[in-house]
């Protein structure tokens, strides 16, 4: 068993060595004329600040998205999320802090692989989202672009945030280890209500993350900032 | 795998539960909400219904479950409130985020469900109104009407904003004070917006309450604040108004003087009219300046541009120029020459002393005094050349002069022989009464107010030149019917038309001295007195032959004339003065008022030469003799005025 989970992660080190790579080579910074130089430096705050503002984007486009969506495919019956009891989000192995008392004991460093596990989890099921409502035969764009937009800025995050794990945590280590496998695509007909409910509970279960990230790292934040207050709730 | 069915199950009771209880009336025990504040701890409640057997409390029993939960059972609700009654509250140790819960209200013993609730603790979240709302005044509008005002607040408590656990986003209401209607505005990140456009006087309500971000789950309003600006008092308006006067009196003020300065011109005539200057009506003052006596007389006589009638018109048209002179004797004459020149100037220059006015013109009378009286020609000699002189005209004339005679004066006055019998006619005391007709049937309007003198003499004596052009056929015309006859002098017996003449010794000759009048020009002559001033034999005949063809005539008329001065004047060696016509074209419009004094009868009357206007074209060539440049009729030295008179 272990000789299989050695094997396992040396395979998945083979398979993610390009991203070994691309995850070492320090963050591109495109300065005022638009050449992209290496970025010197950039201090935490600011970078902790500019991961804070691209997960509030994140968040705030897929609680649109997913507002579009219902709106759009999903009959009036089943709308109310509250009594969604139907698919539910796929867990995580990761134990990820469900609670604020929860939140406020684990690390800073659990904190910042929670969100980096978060992000990568969803690249992929997004891109799935995408080339499923393209199949829709009347998806509006503004749904269809916001889709888009949000996997190409989730990119960026999960960027961000493995230079902030370097430059905070001192820690070079690869994060594969936390990673998980994806959901896996369902080859279903689309509009179909399976489908439908299916693709909404996919935007449900991503805003819901997308809250959870920004959460991570508002508190991550006033950790930074002051950390005794943020302590005391 | 048991979980989905299980799920599933859920709302399909909680979906039969609903059903079961069709009957309006009948309500079945059920959850009236879970709510959560601050996204930490929740509560649920619920309610008996109307089933009045349930309403005691620990009758209902509330159970949870929780997808975390490794076990699949239902735990009864953690903590029931004391304070509120059905109400079960979940603390923070109790609570997950981001994870599904399922509540469910049974029957104590857990026979019956009445009612399931699943939720996620996110979705639930109905934050607390914020707190310690309060407003300024930002401004007041410039009429006073409107204001706008900045509200503030703070985040609930409860809320933990500033770790950044919740995001709140806010939703301000103002209302008026009676209006039942809310105005929302929009949701504000911040913790103060600004109410813009309220009205002065005017009570407003405004309230707030907030929301999580992405969330639509807004919690409870905040207590109402009033706001209320009173109006401010008509200090402005009053502002306005002064302001509008006083822009409204520059604005006067400057269209006023806009009018003054543009019509400054005229405002100052009508304000300070012009004090007219001396002017002459129908003259230009330029001409005078100019000295353009030519055109200056020309409007004076003719009244060229019909402006000047200094006379009446009808005595214009009549010649007015006309004038009986008489010489009275018996009349005191003042001694002095001088004024007696003036006097006499006067009174034939005025119209309205001593006249004797007939159709034909008015007479002067003259007088010469009468002590002095000489019956010498001297003096009847300068009686009639100052009548001829103050006569302008070429009427018929008169005189004959009388004896010839010789001056005493140096200056020789050559007396003409002039045989004139009329004189020493038996009116020998009397007063040579000289008279002189003036006018014509035609104009002597070119009368010369103003004779220009020309050149002074060394002896003193000013040649004139007359100031104006003849008119040649008038005064040919005239000349013609006003010639005098300058030999009638001579001797002739002249007649003149209403003057008291001497009678006629001489039919003859006063039928040549007629025709002698109507075909010789009567000319005056302004000769040097040094000279022996006179014109020679053939300047004689040239004055006194208009007529080509009867120079002969006039001469034979008369005795061979010794150098004489023209035959105008009888009185032979006096000097007198004479006014020379060279050319017709350069004769003088006959001076009206003076004429040459031709005889002085016994009466002392003058008898006088109207000169003829008109030299004659024809005359014989004169004998180079002093050239006699064109002299102002008329004119009297005073030394010459001294021999007139005594």
């Amino acid at each position: 068993m272990n000789m299989m989970q050695v094997m396992q992660n040396v395979v998945w080190a083979v398979l993610l060595w390009p991203c070994l790579v691309s995850l070492g080579v320090p963050l591109e910074c495109k300065d005022e004329q638009g050449s992209i130089i290496l970025c010197a430096s950039i201090s935490k705050e600011k970078l902790l600040d500019r991961v804070i503002q691209h997960a509030e984007l994140i968040y705030r486009v897929s609680e649109e998205s997913c507002t579009l969506f219902e709106e759009m495919f999903v009959p009036f019956p089943m709308r109310s999320q509250r009594n969604q009891a139907g698919y539910t989000c796929a867990t995580k192995a990761f134990p990820i802090p469900g609670s604020k008392s929860e939140i406020q004991q684990i690390s800073d460093k659990w904190l910042l692989h929670s969100v980096l596990i978060l992000v990568q989890s969803w690249i992929e099921p997004l891109v799935y989202l995408q080339t499923t409502l393209d199949r829709y035969d009347d998806a509006p764009d503004t749904l269809l672009k916001k889709t888009k937009w949000v996997s190409e800025k989730l990119l960026s995050l999960e960027q961000g945030v493995v230079v902030l794990i370097r430059k905070m945590l001192d820690d070079d280590m690869l994060t594969t280890s936390y990673y998980e496998q994806g959901v896996a695509p369902y080859a279903l007909q689309p509009e179909v209500l399976e489908s439908v409910l299916r693709d909404y509970t996919l935007l449900s279960c991503f805003k819901k993350d997308a809250h959870k990230m920004e959460t991570f790292l508002k508190l991550l934040k006033c950790r930074q900032t002051d950390k005794y207050s943020c302590f005391l709730h | 795998m048991a979980s989905p069915s299980f799920l599933l199950l859920i709302p399909s009771l909680g979906w039969l539960s609903a059903v079961t209880s069709s009957d309006p009336f009948v309500h079945a025990p059920h959850f009236t909400g879970c709510k959560s504040r601050e996204l930490v701890t929740f509560s649920c409640w619920w309610s008996a219904g109307s089933f009045q057997n349930l309403t005691e409390p620990g009758a209902l029993q509330m159970f949870y479950w929780k997808k975390t939960d490794l076990t699949k059972e239902w735990r009864e609700c953690p903590d029931y409130s004391s304070t509120v009654k059905n109400e079960c509250f979940f603390n923070k140790n109790n609570t997950v985020i981001w994870t599904t819960y399922c509540v469910r209200l049974s029957s104590k013993s857990q026979n019956i469900t009445y009612d399931e609730l699943c939720f996620e603790l996110q979705d639930i979240v109905h934050p607390d109104p914020p707190v310690a709302l309060n407003w300024t005044l930002l401004n007041v509008s410039r009429s006073g009407l409107n204001y706008d005002i900045m509200a503030s607040w703070e985040p609930p408590p409860s809320a933990d904003v500033s770790v950044g656990w919740l995001t709140l986003v806010y939703e301000l209401q103002f209302r008026r004070r009676n209006s039942s209607h809310w105005k929302v505005l929009e949701h504000e990140f911040g913790t103060q917006k600004s109410i813009y456009g309220l009205s002065t006087g005017e009570e407003y309500e405004v309230r707030v309450h907030c929301s999580m971000r992405a969330f639509n789950n807004f919690g409870e309003f905040s207590d109402a604040i009033f706001v209320h600006v009173s109006e401010i008092p008509s200090k402005e308006s009053t502002f306005t108004v002064t302001l509008v006067l006083i822009f409204g009196a520059v604005g006067v003020a400057i269209f006023l003087m806009l009018i003054i300065f543009s019509q400054q011109q005229r405002l100052m005539v009508i304000l300070l009219p012009p004090v007219p200057a001396p002017k002459i009506k129908g003259i230009d003052t330029e001409l005078i300046k100019k000295r353009k006596l030519n055109e200056l007389n020309f409007l004076l006589s003719v009244g060229g541009m019909g402006g000047l009638h200094p006379y009446p018109p009808d005595l214009y048209q009549d010649e007015p120029w006309m004038e009986f002179t008489e010489l009275d004797a018996d009349e005191p004459e003042p001694g002095e020459k001088e004024d007696n020149q003036s006097s006499d100037t006067q009174r034939l220059l005025s119209l309205g002393h001593n006249n004797h006015c007939t159709n034909h013109g008015c007479s002067h009378t003259l007088s010469i005094p009468d002590n002095d009286y000489d019956p010498e020609l001297p003096d009847q000699e300068t009686l009639m050349l100052m009548a001829a002189l103050l006569s302008s005209q070429h009427e018929k004339v008169e005189p004959c002069l009388g004896n010839q005679r010789s001056h005493s004066n140096p200056p020789a006055l050559k007396v003409l022989d002039v045989p004139c019998q009329r004189l020493q006619a038996p009116e020998g005391g009397e007063r040579p009464l000289v008279q002189t007709q003036l006018g014509g049937p035609h104009s002597w309007v070119n009368i010369n107010f103003y004779a220009q003198v020309s050149d002074v003499m060394p002896a003193g004596g000013v040649v004139l030149s007359p100031g104006q052009q003849v008119r040649a056929p008038e005064n040919a015309i005239t000349t013609e019917e006003d010639k005098k006859k300058i030999g009638k002098m001579e001797g002739g017996e002249e007649e003149s038309e209403g003057e008291e003449e001497e009678e006629e010794e001489e039919e003859e000759k006063e039928e040549e001295e007629e025709r002698i009048n109507k075909k010789l020009p009567s000319q005056l002559l302004v000769v040097d007195p040094e000279a022996g001033g006179y014109t020679t034999e053939s300047s004689g005949r040239q004055i006194s032959t208009p007529d080509p063809s009867s120079p002969g005539e006039v001469y034979h008329a008369f005795p061979p004339p010794p150098p004489y001065l023209l035959h105008t004047t009888p009185l032979g060696d006096y000097q007198s003065l004479y006014i020379l016509p060279n050319s017709p074209a350069q004769f003088l419009p006959p001076v009206l008022d003076y004429t040459v004094v031709q005889d002085v009868d016994s009466q002392h009357s003058l008898l006088l030469n109207p000169p003829s206007p008109q030299g004659s074209p024809s005359c014989p060539p004169q004998p180079p003799s002093k050239p006699l440049p064109t002299m102002p009729i008329g004119y009297l030295t005073p030394d010459l005025l001294g021999n007139l008179l005594p």
